[in-house]
């Protein structure tokens, strides 16, 4: 301010008392009506103090990688380990574990938790959300139980789509290309005086995996449809509204599900044991700005998810005894006791002896063999039925109050209804009550030290309570610098399944009748036992995250050392299913990210991660590659040309090395006020082995897809 | 006798340095009038006890050439200044509460000769000094315009070049449709706010600080309450600033006085929760104010 040397001290003063009045009727600042926008209740923390590790995959590198669904971005995530049981089932885990259930990750798709109760999975191809909708992944590593939740108990991936009000005019894109690739996406938004809205539609086609390990056709493609709506409305200055409506629908290939027990030789009942996928979703959120520093949100969510799967299987008729379901009932072992003892009595008949056991379960055995030598082991065939439906209602209130400039307090109350129905695992309904209380503190201590810590208070009607911590510290060098120091636990409640599941298949249409009946129960079930306690997980974790803003350049560096105890390894099985909380597990190794801005052309992007670990099961040794991560580098070229490279590598995903080189080149061409984008992806993978599992093989090792996009 | 004669002759060379030669007659109008109205007027007498300073209701004065050429004029507001450009014989007058899109409208590229346009803008310059402390990284200046302010960008390129700086201009000819808005938040380092009324005013300011916070890009500008709203930073001046700015002009003979000019004085806001969550440094208002100050001298 350039000091007037003619204003005596006494009017400096008088214009001093009267600045109060007169900032409140300032001649010259006549805007009185301008709301607070970002007020501390809206701001989120600057990346170096945030109380964790986080990776954010923005529109730019989601659009430049282009992946057709989500978990193949995830693969840019430092520590996320991608895997496929099939061509439409993908795993991804952070820090890997098991390969074949993701179940200790949490999906949010803007706030609401795709995590399935009943078979605690994820399944990526049938969230109904488009890649296109996409803004951007935030991808949270590490547990944050008290932000979101059991089941964040490694992680969180939190994917938020694009706001209505960004997403005016019309986009229209299709993909077509190898492998049976032909994606659509049609999406409209329009806005008004107060709000917006968003209707998108979209489809996905592929023919997944082209040969299992033995050259033979995989039946494991996909098709899906996809409906989104998305809206919102400033209700007046204090209120707003944004809500969702989201299905979904496909068709996903299986592999026929059966294998004869009795006789190897007995024909497939059916082509496959596809699965027909529904997912309905809806969600409403009501935001409340008391003031600038208080503020407060309602979401509650709606879901439905609908899993048909209905074939037909053959199997020995004596597979639906009832003296060999009661023997199961008695003792499974002895059951497999007495399965050996029918190949040796086939093999070497002389040597056979009947099981030693109990007295009833040799007279059971014994009558079996009875069955099976009298025409029991002739085949029969029935329809199978392995659907599901689960639904779930979430409500979640959050409160945000801001104490003071440097305190902020986050807390809230949430319930959850998870419902799951199916006479095959659950043998009829089964339902949990989740009520979880949280609380979030903020506190920033002079301009350096930040300290943050909270706890969530759970309780889940069929797994008990728990209470679970979290504090970090961190000392920012400068506001772009800071390192942190973070401990946590988390929790995560044994799932409906792994607790209560009552898996029996009662097959229906059984031609010939066994036992007179057309309609039997299978021999082999399984229970849960009711009394599994919660996994619980420590971790500790020390970081670095900085800003180097005058070359470009974001780092994040991650050290850590997690366990995990009372793991809960045992897959998801109907036979000899005895889940406990008797294993753990340990993980530690760095991390890092670089986010590179070389020019306003160019763009790097590298993730690495080291892993040590040690699981107490063989089972949990299998997603973890000891050295994973990605290389990227996007550029554009001017006059609407752009392009972008990317490596991905894993030492061993399942034992199987992966390492993939993806480039993808675009051309953007302007046609009046429309814009039409022309790009061609092709995928090279560097490496000759199966992907996850020895079944998952391509005829090529390389991909190549085209997609057009005209935007007006 | 020649210590006397000098004495007078050094007290003659003072006067006519630091005071105007006579006593003035100052006239503010405007077809407002208000408790704000009558303060300022009441402060700028409070300054210029030399003066006859005195508020009059626009509807209460005769037409511009009736009134004696020796007054200076202080027209508040655009309803004053049509009254003024009635005719062109009157007493000078100096323009106040005008933005440069107004004066646009009302005048395109015309100044008339009696009128002083003193801009309600923050000066250019200025604001991209205050960019330069703030973002020094920052290069690529992105500015939304619509029709009546596309002029504006010829300017701030000017006041852009010797600090390095690029203008990246986007038309955003409709604010339902954030489009352009997104486009050159993409292709730029920040969002530099401009006095066109039509763009940022209450009804848009969730919308696009909410939008360029969301891409991680700071707004600057354009005014103090945009900077309350959730602006990064802003020049701005107020009462104060006005008076002592004023008070300068009125020293000189309208003769001197520019056709068009930004306050002498002038302060910065900042706001350091917006600073914080953006991670950036922010130094202490006062300190700010005298680094872009200091770059004037250059």
């Amino acid at each position: 301010m350039a000091i007037n040397p003619r204003a005596s001290l006494p009017l400096s003063l008088l214009a001093l008392l009267a600045t109060g009045e007169v900032l409140g009727d300032d001649l010259f600042d006549n805007h009185h009506a301008m709301p607070e926008v970002l007020t501390a209740t809206r701001l989120k923390q600057a990346p170096a103090a945030v109380p964790g590790s986080v990776t954010v995959l923005d529109s730019a590198l989601i659009k430049a990688s282009g992946a057709r669904d989500i978990p193949e971005l995830l693969r840019l995530v430092p520590g996320m380990m991608v895997g496929y049981r099939n061509g439409n089932q993908a795993t991804a885990n952070y820090h890997g574990s098991n390969v074949t259930e993701a179940r200790r990750l949490q999906v949010l798709i803007d706030g609401r938790s795709v995590y399935r109760p009943g078979l605690a999975s994820v399944d990526w191809t049938d969230i109904p959300v488009a890649i296109e909708d996409i803004e951007r992944i935030e991808v949270f590593r590490g547990p944050n139980t008290v932000s979101y939740g059991a089941n964040a108990l490694m992680g969180v991936i939190n994917i938020l789509t694009r706001h209505p009000l960004d997403s005016r005019g019309t986009r229209l894109k299709t993909t077509q290309g190898q492998r049976g690739i032909h994606d659509w996406y049609a999406s409209h938004g329009s806005a008004w005086q107060d709000g917006a809205l968003r209707l998108s539609l979209s489809g996905l086609q592929d023919s997944g995996f082209d040969h299992d390990q033995f050259g033979r056709d995989y039946r494991d493609s996909r098709r899906l449809n996809r409906f989104n709506l998305s809206a919102s409305q400033q209700l007046d200055s204090r209120h707003s509204l944004a809500w969702q409506l989201a299905a979904k629908e496909g068709s996903n290939q299986r592999p026929y599900g059966y294998a004869s027990v009795f006789d190897e030789q007995i024909a497939p009942g059916d082509d496959g044991s596809d699965v027909k996928a529904r997912d309905y979703a809806g969600s409403l959120r009501w935001t409340l700005d008391f003031s600038p520093e208080h503020s407060l949100y309602l979401q509650s969510s709606a879901q439905h998810w609908e899993r048909k799967q209905v074939w037909r299987a053959c199997e020995a008729e004596v597979a639906f005894s009832p003296e060999l379901g009661e023997l199961w009932d008695l003792n499974p072992f002895y059951v497999v006791k007495f399965g050996d003892y029918l190949t040796q009595l086939k093999n070497n008949p002389t040597n056979a002896v009947l099981p030693p056991g109990t007295a009833r379960e040799q007279a059971l055995a014994t009558a079996v063999r009875a069955q099976l030598f009298g025409g029991g082991a002739a085949p029969v065939c029935g329809d199978v039925n392995q659907s599901m439906r689960e639904t779930r209602y979430d409500f979640e209130v959050q409160d945000t109050l801001s104490l003071s400039d440097d305190l902020r307090l986050l807390s809230g109350l949430g319930y959850r209804y998870d419902h799951a129905d199916s006479e095959t695992y659950f043998n009829g309904a089964l339902s949990n009550h989740i009520w979880r209380l949280f609380g979030h503190l903020e506190w920033q201590l002079g301009a350096h030290w930040l300290v943050q810590g909270g706890a969530m208070l759970e309780d889940d009607r069929l797994s008990g309570s728990s209470l679970t911590p979290r504090i970090a510290v961190n000392y920012l060098i400068t506001p772009r610098h800071g390192l942190r120091a973070v401990y946590s636990e988390a929790v995560r409640s044994p799932d409906m399944y792994e607790n209560n599941v009552d898996w029996r298949y009662r097959v229906r249409n059984l031609q010939p009748q066994a036992f007179g009946q057309s309609s039997a129960t299978y021999f082999a079930r399984s229970r849960g036992p009711g009394d599994l306690d919660q996994e619980i997980m420590r971790s500790r974790e020390l970081g670095y995250n900085g800003s180097f803003a005058d070359v470009g350049i974001s780092l994040d560096i991650k050290l850590f050392y997690d366990e995990i105890h009372g793991m809960i390894s045992e897959p998801l099985r109907n036979d000899r299913f005895f889940p406990s909380n008797a294993n753990s597990m340990r993980f530690s190794g760095a991390e890092t990210q670089i986010d590179w801005q070389l020019s306003h052309a160019d763009r790097l992007r590298l993730s690495y991660a080291y892993l040590d670990f040690s699981a107490s099961s063989h089972l949990d040794r299998r997603l973890s590659a000891r050295h994973s991560g990605s290389a990227g580098w996007l550029r554009d070229w001017g006059q609407g040309w752009s392009s972008a490279l990317f490596y991905y590598g894993a030492d061993q995903l399942n034992q199987y090395r992966f390492e993939r080189l993806d480039l993808r080149v675009a051309k953007r061409i302007t046609i009046g006020s429309a814009a039409l984008e022309l790009a061609g992806v092709m995928q090279q993978r560097l490496d000759d082995e199966p992907l996850t599992w020895q079944e998952n093989n391509y005829d090529e090792r390389q991909l190549l897809y085209f997609s057009a996009e005209l935007e007006f | 006798m020649r210590s006397s004669w000098m004495r007078h002759w050094l007290l003659f060379c003072c006067l006519l340095c630091s005071a105007p030669l006579h006593a003035a007659e100052i006239l503010l109008s405007g077809a407002e009038d208000n408790p704000a109205i009558r303060a300022f007027s009441a402060a700028l007498a409070e300054l210029r006890p030399q003066d006859r300073v005195r508020f009059q209701p626009l509807a209460q004065l005769p037409s511009p050439e009736r009134i004696p050429a020796g007054t200076r004029l202080i027209l508040l507001d655009l309803h004053a200044l049509d009254w003024r450009l009635s005719t062109a014989a009157g007493p000078p007058a100096l323009m106040l509460r005008i933005s440069r899109v107004q004066a646009r409208e009302r005048l395109g590229k015309h100044r008339p000769a009696q009128l002083s346009l003193l801009w309600s803008d923050p000066a250019p310059a200025r604001q991209l000094r205050l960019v330069r402390l703030l973002l020094p990284q920052a290069q690529r200046i992105g500015v939304l315009h619509d029709e009546h302010s596309q002029f504006l960008l010829d300017e701030l390129r000017q006041a852009a070049t010797p600090l390095g700086l690029e203008i990246v201009g986007q038309a955003w000819p409709d604010s339902r449709d954030n489009r352009p808005l997104l486009a050159l938040l993409q292709r730029s380092d920040l969002l530099f706010g401009v006095d066109d009324d039509d763009l940022f005013n209450p009804r848009t300011a969730k919308n696009l600080l909410l939008t360029s916070y969301g891409q991680q890009r700071a707004m600057i500008g354009p005014n103090a309450s945009f900077v309350r709203a959730g602006s990064l930073a802003s020049v701005y001046s107020d009462q104060q600033d006005w008076l002592n700015s004023l008070d300068r002009l009125l020293d000189q003979p309208p003769s001197s006085w520019p056709h068009s000019a930004y306050p002498a004085y002038f302060k910065v806001l900042g706001n350091r929760q917006v600073a914080r969550a953006l991670a950036i440094e922010l130094a202490d208002d006062a300190s700010l104010t005298q680094q872009v100050a200091e770059g004037e001298h250059l």
